[in-house]
């Protein structure tokens, strides 16, 4: 279970140029339920899921996940219980690493780590079965470094990383955004199987209405730092696109009024 | 022809001499190796440390410590300043350059403080190259043998170290920090390590230096990052820096090539105040090189280092 409790954050506060990112945003997200964060640029989508990940630290207001509250602790600590993956395939990689390496580093993310050998033979043969899933032949190229690898390959890849180990809480940043179409399709799916599969508590930020409309058991949509629209249970399962679209208009026409 | 000769006699009587010489300073080359290429810290500490081990080695020997003991607190003298380096990168965002240049000259003066005056005479004192049994003390041999041996067994560490969980996680840290840290490993532990590590190898590397030359000097570190960056730049060409054992090997094969083309540099009449100059203009070539080949196209993506 995922809640956000009056999550506030302030960039560049007293400066002429101060901008409020999160403004008293609360959210719950209840154990395996998948929440998709749609919202204009600048609504603060970004800033909520850095928050959740610690990269971002609060001014005021709480994150607690499975009833403890992790407002306090670095990143490291956090990726203990969640994952994340990128927009950016760059990011959620070590490129200069092998596949095998970037799958034994995302093993070890909720353990200690020892002075063990870290890729054994047994470790080696779960890394291709995992991978084998995917369809795309990355099992076969264990020892290859993760740069040679396609955007689709490396965030296919982030993907697997990211359920591996069942993290209590999955983090979706627009992760299939800087993928061609057809790849960004492959990575959706495999996204919704693992979800449903593992029953990860998932947020999923994304800009695609058609991938809100299709997918998840909630759409929340931020605007201005704060939640401006939450869809749930039957009224979600009969949302449209046109629907959505039509939220982030009278957003545009308040904001016509209030200028 | 008779010039040949002498040049190629002279050089292969210095032979043994720099090969001795080479194995010691490939512990510098190891440690600049180490923040650069696994950590992505480009540091300069070394220039400081290298001396550091010297002179705290040097005191300790004088007044009468064991050699090896000598080695082992020189170690930690540089652990700890490689770590200084690091925090300040960290906790201060600093560059890490700058960082590194903080840290040498401030250790300059430290190195004076600890040895009271500029240099110090250990000569005659025990060292550990005395106890190769079988070989002459103070033959090059025996220097050759100690420090060929404390190389590969620092080597064979390395290389599993680096294998490990661990030591996966800390080439993770170097590879790409937000990733690592979004794999739940801790950047500031790893980073202030690997640091400290470097650190320690460079002041290693003083310290067996001044047991090799009998003596120690607050500036012998001058230049020695340069040279080492070179010698890594030609180990690296030499064995290549695909993989861990690759890159782990360059710095001993690099130090030892490299130091062999400076004796064959002035076995052939080189004036030795020139040194530095072509030192560094080998190095430029080196860094150069890339960019070169690829002709006047738009400026490439440069390496990735941490700032």
């Amino acid at each position: 279970m995922l809640e956000i409790r009056s999550a506030r954050k302030v960039f560049y506060k007293g400066q002429a140029d101060e901008k409020v990112a999160l403004d008293g945003l609360s959210l719950r997200l209840a154990t395996g339920e998948f929440g998709v964060v749609i919202g204009s640029n600048g609504a603060g989508k970004s800033s909520m899921l850095n928050a959740i990940s610690g990269a971002l630290v609060l001014d005021a207001g709480q994150v607690v996940i499975n009833g403890d509250d992790v407002t306090a602790m670095p990143v490291h600590k956090r990726a203990m219980r969640l994952a994340r993956v990128f927009q950016d395939p760059m990011r959620g990689t070590a490129a200069s690493m092998t596949v095998a390496e970037n799958m034994l580093l995302a093993d070890l993310r909720s353990n200690k780590r020892t002075l063990r050998r870290g890729l054994n033979a047994t470790r080696l043969a779960s890394y291709k079965e995992r991978l084998s899933l995917l369809g795309l032949g990355l099992e076969n190229r264990l020892d290859t470094r993760v740069e040679l690898l396609s955007g689709g390959q490396r965030q296919s890849l982030s993907l697997i990383m990211a359920v591996g180990g069942k993290p209590e809480l999955l983090l979706l940043d627009e992760h299939t955004a800087a993928l061609d179409p057809r790849t960004a399709d492959i990575v959706m799916q495999a996204t919704i199987r693992a979800v449903e599969a593992l029953k990860l508590t998932t947020l999923m930020v994304t800009h695609n209405m058609q991938h809100a409309v299709d997918f998840g058991h909630k759409v929340v949509m931020l605007d201005a730092g704060r939640v401006r629209l939450e869809i749930d249970g039957k009224d979600k399962a009969q949302t449209t696109v046109p629907d959505l679209i039509g939220h982030f208009s009278v957003k545009t026409d308040r904001m016509f009024l209030a200028s | 022809m008779d010039i040949i000769q002498n040049i190629i006699s002279s050089f292969v009587s210095l032979v043994p001499v720099t090969l001795a010489q080479s194995l010691i300073l490939a512990f510098v080359v190891m440690g600049i190796m180490i923040p650069f290429r696994m950590l992505s810290f480009p540091d300069l500490t070394s220039e400081g440390a290298f001396p550091l081990g010297g002179c705290v080695c040097g005191v300790l020997m004088a007044a009468g410590m064991s050699p090896l003991a000598a080695i082992a607190i020189a170690l930690v003298a540089g652990f700890v300043a490689g770590c200084c380096t690091a925090f300040i990168h960290l906790r201060f965002r600093i560059h890490t350059l700058l960082a590194g240049i903080l840290m040498m000259t401030m250790l300059y003066s430290i190195n004076l403080r600890i040895m009271g005056r500029s240099n110090i005479s250990v000569f005659g004192a025990p060292t550990v190259f005395d106890w190769v049994p079988g070989l002459q003390p103070g033959f090059p041999a025996s220097k050759i043998a100690v420090a060929g041996l404390i190389a590969l067994v620092v080597f064979v560490l390395l290389y599993h170290f680096f294998r490990t969980e661990k030591g996966t996680a800390v080439r993770a840290v170097g590879a790409n920090p937000d990733m690592a840290e979004a794999q739940g490993i801790n950047v500031w532990m790893a980073t202030i390590g690997g640091v400290g590590l470097a650190g320690a190898f460079s002041a290693a590397g003083g310290a067996l230096m001044v047991q090799s030359q009998g003596f120690a000097d607050v500036n012998m570190g001058l230049g020695i990052l340069i040279n080492g960056l070179a010698a890594l730049m030609i180990g690296e060409a030499i064995v290549g820096k695909q993989s861990v054992l690759r890159q782990l090997a360059a710095p001993f094969v690099g130090a030892v090539v490299y130091y062999q083309l400076v004796s064959l540099c002035l076995a052939a009449g080189m004036p030795p105040p020139d040194l530095k100059l072509a030192t560094g203009l080998f190095v430029l070539a080196m860094l150069a090189l890339p960019s070169l080949k690829r002709g006047r196209g738009p400026a490439p993506a440069r390496e990735t280092v941490r700032e």
